[in-house]
């Protein structure tokens, strides 16, 4: 999936610039010292608090759908809406550290798989299915299940569905599929905690010799990466592809017009990852290490995810409408452009950083 | 005067040309190539879970811009027919995109009927079809859909049982071996007495570009198939009908090199396990069988997709070794050479030219295959026969990028059908040709078996 990757010559180069750039002294003690600290702020203040968080964030939704489901007024559709809206930024802030469970077991295909299958979901609501919890986890597909399905059906096609539009079928089917969220996000949740599969010891332990971060290098590798995956992922994938082929029909999340905002959080996720601010949160992270060894470094690319950030807002048109619009996509494509240069900082000069001062 | 004029000319025209002898280069000798490169100039330094998904450097700007819309399609979850984009699931799959089973371009689970799910089932009757093929079972064809859209019947769901077996070394260590049955539960129609299984898991993506490259006379070289040195390893090539070129070939994909190229491999994935039908293969899974849509809307994937996954799937760039001078894995690689198993793991081989690929052509890889057949004894046996290769035989997998898995898998699993939870079992797993091999690891000590372990985690 990853495109641009340090080769050889190019990375000692890069390794011989950079080292030249100021290094403020800090011993290799207070270093090491700082390497724990990161790691371990990275499991309790950004990748735990993240997915409980999320969970949070669920069961509300599930909470505001159910009663959508037995009161069925504008005022609870809106509601609905709002906690939808909530639980996807969440979400998708989330996505700056997608390494782990959430990847390895498959967490986000089950809640946030595009597209929509129009097809399968009128069978399945004209259907005799009693839609229980069961029923959905027994569904084969799971573009029936997650965030999209219940967008669908909460914004409809034109974002303007009315409360009394929704059937009683759709209305006990996203109850069902609130549920399954919940569920999800508690497995998930449960993957990095003690009391569950305990991926945060796993993390914790990055550096003495076991799977899968047999050093620290390796881990703050993966951090990285996953930063720069993102930028990826949204720079070159999903606004990309749409904007490329000029289709409203690929953007992801079009019935709520929620797309550039999605976009926008999935950046602002990384940065917060980088910055160790995720949630409010505050504590060493990579930003740390890198200003203890090389600030220029770590202004670029603080820098570089501001501007990233900030070019998102400069797209007032709801995505799919932005990118048929003459001067909406000049916006689009410096946003574009903005996290193509900051993924190429992040897999260069950062991971070549991570290469050269993290031996541990 | 005329002659000295004659001499200076002459001299004039040796010197280039005893410049050009002078500088004719030697072939490097084995310690000038860096033992990192298992795919040659094809190789990335990336040891992350996202280790198998990198493009080959150095690409055009078009060819980066095909490979980058394979990428992208690979990723594509497909739904029901009809519909806007990514039209065609099923109605019959064991899964809904490439990456569903092909988890981070690697392998992925041994389970069926989940969205996590990476192995499928091979069918067949005894017999043979037009082309030597396997025999379809009626109402089935060749591969078991066991997933349905809503409304429709799967094939069958398949219940897989572990049996665990003890294995005790010469020097009284022991160690847990697990041996998978299945069965078929619940049938949409009856499965005939004499059903053949193979049970698959999704291989990884990388370096298909360069194992295609490798040239059919150096494959060839290292068969024996009567075991004429008398080391009791044969060695055969399989021979397949490819539907892409409508001709036979040398398979050299499939766990049983029961496939030829990349765009066959490809246009089956697409038809058998996600029922989206492609100019290769027009027909959907379930045709002729009550479950297909009779939509007329084949072919479903686009031309220009199934070209651009083929151009992914070549281009994708193989991951660097780790820690090669590392003095156990030095003494490891030595020692997987001295036990037997590079007689079948071919550690180098050199591709050859495709004037299209110069990043694939004449790069030296280790990509510890021979791409043949070998009869690897009754304990991994499927006894289903496909073209050439008999129900013992597998063909030699490819080992680089065996030392990531457990980072690109979570959980790592090994073997055609995933029974083997460490690289310890997959050895263990070793009978029939390669019995041999495999005794004369039993009997290293602990150290010198974690040595050889500890190489293959670097590759």
């Amino acid at each position: 999936m990853k495109k641009l990757v340090l080769l050889f010559t190019a990375g000692a180069i890069t390794l011989l610039s950079c080292s030249k750039d100021s290094d403020n002294g800090t011993g290799n003690s207070d270093f090491a010292a700082l390497e724990d600290s990161v790691t371990i702020n990275f499991v309790n203040k950004t990748a735990i608090p993240g997915y409980e968080d999320l969970l949070a964030k669920a069961t509300t939704f599930n909470n505001v759908v159910t009663a959508l489901n037995s009161s069925t007024t504008e005022a609870n559709l809106t509601a609905a809406k709002t906690a939808w809206k909530d639980m996807r930024k969440t979400w998708e802030q989330c996505e700056g550290y997608l390494f782990g469970p959430v990847e390895d077991d498959n967490y986000d295909p089950n809640m946030d798989t595009w597209p929509v299958d129009y097809v399968q979901m009128d069978s399945l609501l004209n259907s005799s299915n009693a839609l229980e919890i069961a029923d959905i986890e027994g569904l084969a597909t799971l573009s029936l299940r997650g965030y999209h399905p219940i967008e669908y059906i909460l914004w409809g096609t034109d974002g303007k569905r009315a409360a009394a539009d929704l059937t009683a079928r759709e209305k006990k089917y996203i109850t069902s599929l609130t549920i399954d969220l919940k569920n999800t996000c508690t497995n998930l949740r449960n993957s990095w905690i003690s009391a569950g599969g305990n991926y945060s010891a796993k993390v914790l332990a990055a550096g003495k010799g076991a799977q899968p971060f047999p050093t620290k290098q390796s881990l703050f590798t993966a951090m990285a990466a996953a930063l720069a995956d993102i930028c990826e992922e949204v720079g070159e994938s999903k606004m990309k592809d749409p904007y490329d082929a000029k289709d409203p029909n690929i953007v992801e999340s079009p019935f709520s017009g929620n797309s550039t905002t999605d976009f926008k959080n999935n950046i602002v996720g990384a940065y917060n990852v980088y910055m160790g601010t995720f949630l409010g949160s505050n504590g060493k992270s990579l930003h740390a290490l890198v200003a203890a060894k090389n600030l220029s470094l770590d202004n670029t690319i603080q820098q570089q995810f501001q501007a990233a950030i900030s070019s998102f807002d400069a797209i007032t048109m709801p995505y799919e409408k932005a990118i048929i619009d003459n001067a909406q996509r000049i916006v689009v494509a410096k946003t574009m452009s903005n996290l193509v240069t900051l993924k190429g900082t992040i897999e260069g000069d950062l991971e070549n950083f991570i290469l050269t001062n993290i031996k541990d | 005067m005329r002659i000295r004029k004659i001499y200076l000319a002459a001299a004039l025209l040796a010197c280039p040309a005893l410049l050009m002898m002078c500088t004719k280069p030697a072939p490097f000798s084995d310690e000038d190539y860096d033992p990192r490169l298992s795919g040659g100039a094809a190789t990335v330094f990336d040891a992350t879970s996202k280790a198998f998904g990198n493009v080959i450097p150095g690409l055009s700007n078009y060819d980066q811009h095909i490979h980058d819309l394979g990428d992208n399609s690979v990723d594509q979850t497909f739904v029901t027919a009809p519909a806007t984009i990514n039209s065609g699931l099923g109605p019959i799959f064991n899964n809904v995109s490439c990456r569903s089973c092909h988890h981070n371009d690697g392998k992925g689970s041994p389970t069926t009927g989940t969205v996590t799910s990476s192995m499928l089932m091979r069918l067949s009757i005894p017999g043979t079809d037009a082309h030597g093929g396997p025999l379809a079972v009626p109402g089935f064809g060749l591969q078991l859909q066991d997933l349905a859209v809503f409304g429709k019947t799967a094939e069958a769901s398949v219940k897989i049982t572990y049996t665990e077996q003890v294995y005790t070394y010469p020097d009284g260590t022991v160690t847990t071996l697990r041996k998978p049955t299945y069965s078929f539960v619940n049938p949409y129609t009856t499965l005939p007495v004499n059903l053949m299984v193979s049970p698959r898991m999704a291989p990884p993506f990388f370096g298909l570009g360069l194992l295609v490259m490798i040239p059919e006379s150096t494959l060839l070289s290292y068969a024996d198939e009567n075991d004429a040195n008398g080391d009791g390893i044969s060695g055969r090539p399989n021979y397949v009908y490819d539907a892409s070129k409508d001709k036979m070939m040398l398979g050299r994909f499939g766990m049983k090199a029961n496939t030829a190229t990349i765009l066959t491999q490809a246009a089956a994935a697409y038809q058998q396990d996600m029922g989206i039908t492609s100019r290769i293969f027009p027909k959907e899974s379930s045709f002729e069988q009550p479950q297909t849509d009779n939509l007329g809307d084949d072919p479903e994937l686009p031309d220009s997709l199934l070209n651009a996954v083929e151009f992914y799937l070549l281009s994708l760039a193989v991951p660097a070794r780790r820690n090669t001078t590392d003095g156990d894995i030095m003494a490891g690689e030595k020692l997987f050479a001295q036990v037997g198993c590079s007689s079948c793991h071919i550690p180098t081989m050199q591709t050859g030219v495709d004037v299209r690929y110069p990043y694939l052509s004449n790069q030296r890889i280790h990509a510890y295959t021979d791409l043949l057949l070998h009869d690897m004894g009754d304990g991994l046996a499927d006894g289903r026969p496909d073209f050439k290769a008999s129900g013992n035989e597998w063909k030699t997998p490819a080992l680089w990028g065996v030392g990531l898995f457990e980072k690109t898998n979570g959980t790592p699993f090994y073997l055609h059908d995933g029974r083997a939870r460490t690289l310890e079992e997959a050895i263990l797993w070793h009978d029939g040709e390669a019995a041999k091999a495999k005794v004369k690891f039993s009997q290293l000590s602990a150290g010198e078996r974690g040595q050889m372990i500890a190489f293959l985690k670097s590759l």
